[in-house]
Parts: C-alpha cells; sequence; structure tokens
C-alpha cells in the first residue's frame, strides 16, 4: 500500500493539523516506510488466530469506586492552557 | 400518501458512580463550579493512564438486566478518535466491537416490546459553552460512565418514541443505576426517523435528530419529523440522510452544518485497559441486586390500584416502593392520597425525600375508616407525615395535636346535642325541622360541630338530632 497526498491531507484533517508542503511529503516518505516495515507482517498465515488486543494477558483490572485527592488542583491544570476564561478554557469558536 | 414511521433511539445514561470511569475524581459536578472536578487523566496529560472503575461495569450489568439484556462475559474498550475541544484526549473510550450489554427488550406500559439491540459503557465528553467570538470548555463531565442504549427501529409513532424514553428513564432509577436527572443532562436522547410508504418493505432514508433531553421534545421533534418527511415525500422531494438540531422554542429541527467529509473514526483497541471477563458467579449476583423493576409492580397491582394512577406512581420509585407495606385493603386509598395529595402539594418534591413507614399510612387509613378522622383530616394528618416539623411524632399523636379526631363516643355526642337543643337560637329550626323542613338538620348538625370544636362526627350527630327531635 502506498500513501498518497490525499491520503496524509486526510488525516490532517481529521487531527486539525494544517501542514505545509514540505511536512506533507515528509511525512509521506515516513508512513510509507513504517507501513512498508509493517507489512512484512502480512507474510504470516493469521487465519484462525485470533487478534491481539492486549500483550499482557491480564484481564479484569479495576479499582474500587472511591474518591481520592489528586496530584493537581484546578489551578494547575488551568495554568496549562493558553488562555482561561471563568474558570475555563478559552478556544476559537467552534461548531 | 400513507407512510409508516420508523424510529430508532439512542439514548445515553449517566452512571451514578461516585467516581468517573477512569479517574478517582468525584463524578457528581452538580452544582459544583465548571473543571473542580477534573484530574490528570481527564486532562489528558502526556503518560496519564486511565484506571477503569468497577462500580461502573457492576451498574452496567444491573442496567443491562433491567432491560432485559444479556450480559456479554467478554467485553473491551475501543479508541474511537475525533477532534474537539471537549475531549482533550483525541479520543472518546467506548466500546465499539464487544460491549457489554447485549440483546434485550424493554416492554412499554401499553405492552409493546421494543428490543434493544446492544449497550455499551464508554466516557462522556467534556462541555463546551459557544459565545460570539470563542467558546469555553467545562472539563467535570469528561468520562464520566455512559452507557449508550442502542435500540432496534422498532418504534412506529411519536407517542411510542416518549413512551420508550420514559419507561428507559424509569428502569435506570428504578434499578438505581442513575440519577435520572434530566435537566442536567443525565439522559439524553439521539432519535432516527424514517418513512416508508405503506406496505413497503424497505425503509426510507432516515434523519437524526440528536441531544435530546426530555421525553416531550423526543414526542415533539418526532411528530415533527414525521409531518416535514411526509411533506417533502408527498411533493416529489427526497430526504436527506443528515443531523438535525432540536429547537424547542420553535418546535422545528433544522440541518446542521455537516463535514462533507465521511466520519472516520480509526477505532481500535484500548491498549491501556485490558479487556473484561466476568465469571457467571459475578454476574448472577449483581444481576440478584435488580430490585422490583415498573413491570413487575404493573402485575403486582394489577386490580388493586387503577392503571393511570400507577403509571403516575411508577415515576417516584419510593412511593411505589412503600406501598409494598401497605395492607392491602388500604392500598387504594393510600395510592389515592399519594397522587392526588401528596404530589399536588407544593413542597412534594421535598416531602419525597423522606416517607413515612408503611406502618403509619396504614394506621392512618385505620383511623379514617373507623371514622375516627374524617377524609378532610385524614388528607391534613396525611401531608403532616412528610413535614419535616411534624413527622415521626406518631399518626395519633399528630391528629390529637391537631384536633382533628372525631367525637364518636355517643355518651358525650348526645350531651353535645342537648347542649345545643337547649339553646334559645336553635328553637325555631327544631321546631321548622319537626314540621318536616328537612334542610335545616345541617343548621343544627353545624351547631353541634361548633358546639365541640369541630371534633364530632357529623353523621352520628345527625342521628341523634333525627331521634331525639322525632320521637
Amino acid at each position: 500500500m502506498e500513501i498518497k497526498r490525499e491520503d496524509i491531507l486526510h488525516l490532517a484533517e481529521l487531527s486539525n493539523f494544517s501542514l505545509t508542503d514540505e511536512e506533507v511529503d515528509k511525512l509521506g516518505d515516513d508512513l510509507d516506510g513504517i507501513i512498508k516495515y509493517i507489512s512484512q507482517l502480512n507474510q504470516l498465515d493469521t487465519d484462525n488466530i485470533e487478534p491481539t488486543y492486549q500483550v499482557f494477558e491480564m484481564e479484569n483490572v479495576w479499582r474500587d469506586d472511591e474518591i481520592l485527592p489528586q496530584d493537581a488542583d484546578r489551578e494547575m491544570l488551568l495554568n496549562l492552557t493558553k488562555e482561561e476564561r471563568e474558570h475555563q478554557i478559552k478556544v476559537p469558536k467552534v461548531l | 400518501m400513507k407512510y409508516i414511521p420508523t424510529i430508532g433511539i439512542e439514548c445515553h445514561v449517566q452512571l451514578a458512580t461516585k467516581t468517573k470511569l477512569f479517574s478517582e475524581v468525584d463524578n457528581d459536578a452538580r452544582g459544583k463550579e465548571p473543571n473542580s472536578c477534573v484530574s490528570p487523566v481527564d486532562y489528558a496529560l502526556p503518560g496519564m493512564l486511565p484506571r477503569l472503575n468497577g462500580e461502573a461495569i457492576k451498574f452496567a450489568i444491573r442496567a443491562g438486566k433491567a432491560m432485559n439484556c444479556k450480559i456479554n462475559p467478554k467485553s473491551r474498550f475501543d479508541r474511537k478518535h475525533y477532534f474537539y475541544p471537549d475531549s482533550p484526549k483525541g479520543y472518546q473510550i467506548t466500546q465499539f466491537y464487544s460491549p457489554i450489554i447485549g440483546a434485550g427488550f424493554v416492554e412499554l406500559p401499553s405492552g409493546t416490546k421494543i428490543r434493544i439491540e446492544h449497550a455499551h459503557l464508554e466516557g462522556d465528553a467534556g462541555k463546551l459553552t459557544h459565545f460570539d467570538t470563542y467558546s469555553l470548555v467545562d472539563l467535570n463531565r469528561v468520562d464520566t460512565p455512559l452507557i449508550e442504549i442502542v435500540s432496534m427501529p422498532d418504534i412506529h409513532s411519536a407517542k411510542d418514541a416518549h413512551d420508550y424514553c420514559k419507561e428507559l428513564w424509569r428502569l435506570m432509577i428504578f434499578a438505581g443505576v442513575s440519577y435520572g436527572d434530566l435537566y442536567n443532562g443525565n439522559m439524553r436522547f439521539d432519535v432516527n426517523t424514517s418513512l416508508a410508504p405503506e406496505g413497503s418493505t424497505e425503509l426510507g432514508t432516515r434523519t437524526e435528530v440528536k441531544n435530546l433531553n426530555s421525553f416531550r421534545s423526543v414526542e415533539r421533534a418526532v411528530e415533527y419529523e414525521i409531518a416535514r418527511q411526509t411533506k417533502l415525500l408527498d411533493s416529489g422531494g427526497k430526504v436527506k440522510q443528515e443531523t438535525r438540531g432540536w429547537n424547542d422554542a420553535t418546535g422545528k429541527t433544522t440541518a446542521q452544518r455537516s463535514k462533507e467529509e465521511a466520519k472516520d473514526y480509526r477505532y481500535m483497541p484500548e491498549p491501556d485497559l485490558p479487556p473484561i471477563n466476568l465469571s457467571q458467579d459475578f454476574i448472577e449476583s449483581e444481576s440478584e441486586k435488580l430490585p422490583l423493576m415498573p413491570s413487575d409492580y404493573r402485575k403486582k397491582y394489577k386490580g388493586s390500584i387503577k392503571e393511570d394512577t400507577l403509571e403516575i406512581l411508577l415515576d417516584y420509585p419510593n412511593l411505589v416502593r412503600t406501598l409494598e407495606e401497605i395492607d392491602a385493603k388500604n392500598l387504594t386509598t393510600i395510592a389515592n392520597l399519594f397522587t392526588s395529595v401528596l404530589l399536588a402539594e407544593e413542597k412534594s418534591a421535598e416531602y419525597l425525600e423522606s416517607l413515612p413507614s408503611g406502618q403509619e399510612l396504614n394506621e392512618l387509613v385505620e383511623m379514617n375508616s373507623k371514622k375516627e378522622l374524617s377524609s378532610t383530616a385524614t388528607k391534613e394528618v396525611f401531608l403532616r407525615l412528610f413535614d419535616p416539623q411534624m413527622k415521626n411524632r406518631g399518626v395519633r399523636n399528630i391528629a390529637k395535636e391537631l384536633g382533628l379526631i372525631q367525637e364518636n363516643d355517643l355518651a358525650a355526642l348526645e350531651k353535645i346535642v342537648d347542649i345545643v337543643l337547649a339553646k334559645p337560637e336553635t328553637k325555631k329550626a327544631q321546631e321548622d325541622f319537626k314540621n318536616g323542613e328537612e334542610k335545616v338538620i345541617g343548621f343544627l348538625v353545624g351547631q353541634a360541630m361548633k358546639e365541640s370544636k369541630g371534633k364530632a362526627n357529623p353523621s352520628a350527630v345527625q342521628e341523634i338530632l333525627r331521634k331525639k327531635l322525632l320521637h
């Protein structure tokens, strides 16, 4: 499978990235290489083999429903945003 | 042309767990400040890992059982990718391939069964508030546990759509898995509606009205869509498959701006959460915790409580549960007091928070049947049983304190009647009555009631008066 420019632009659109032409080319080459490398797996016969969802073979890992204090409070978290207003994160208009 | 509407509904239910689905943060953000119930996990800081809340799994089992669904022992989580400021992770953790709740059905009060396709666990998104030039993001709601319930397209009228949503709401509050607070968005409905010509074997093109938050708006939106699509089809037009928004004020749906691009969520297994593999024992022990459901009460009280009355009571699980402690002979009276007195009372919401015991209610009805309390007095004492100032004092004490117990002691009543008859101002009435003027008896009874300060049993007084005047 070959990565086309449109594929890169489509993925960029879905992730809300704006890319320069050079970046599109570079990412295309990179992804192409990655996919070719991984494609080696296609040589294996995987008929009748359950897909692997998880490699640690763990199951039913869950916790109790108890409120615990957090390492970070609201102000610390809001400090990470570019702009805040009324204790909320201000973002460009969406919809 | 005549068309048959076909409706399928997706319902998001917020689960009332103490903490969120993937972090140990307070899940009940009602009335709390924006971004005050948020952890670094919800904020999706690099390196944060979700930690699954076991209670949400238990709640999901109960919710599934409430809808007569099969519980799938094996389920797991997937990432659904999309870019939007309400989701700091850039994806929603959901169960796309292997949901925890399998097929089942919900039975409407009318007896119609609506099949459930499946229901899955997922995290909610944050809340956006839009302004002229910007939007504000509150992440309190991020990863509140949700179950999304997907119905089969078994609904064929606006009324059934309404009844289905309401029944789902009742199932969730009876099962105790959600606060069911619609005003605060605890349940939200997406409604798919299509029309097909009568007799057609194929379904028409559907529209989806998203994010409805009341049963009434579901009903109105479906009514509107049926009318709109009928008009469109009759005039030779075609229904466009699209997402539409509902405006409660105008009563209309309008097409929402949609991206040209087809949805591409790039689902992948969630690598940070190991799969769920429940034993039959675990599923059964959770299922057994499910209390009686509305349909159980409909069977139980068929014939003893009027259907209309019971349907009203089924909106209040604690009232229906109190009925279980009421003696069979008192059921009708208590059910009627609940609907016509308690729910009509201004403070009913407050009163509903803590109810009197079945024993107290039984005692009250018995005092009424023994004529110790008139029906007006019964209603008055009944309401006091809920009043935070009065309750817990005992039915008889409350009735006594209010001076509402009727005098049924014949000797005492006779004494009162004698006093009334001895009064000069009643002489004329006594003569008139003896001369056949029947209605003046009311005046004499009234005098006796006044004399007894309202405590005399009026029908007993009347009997004594007749005896004394006519013999």
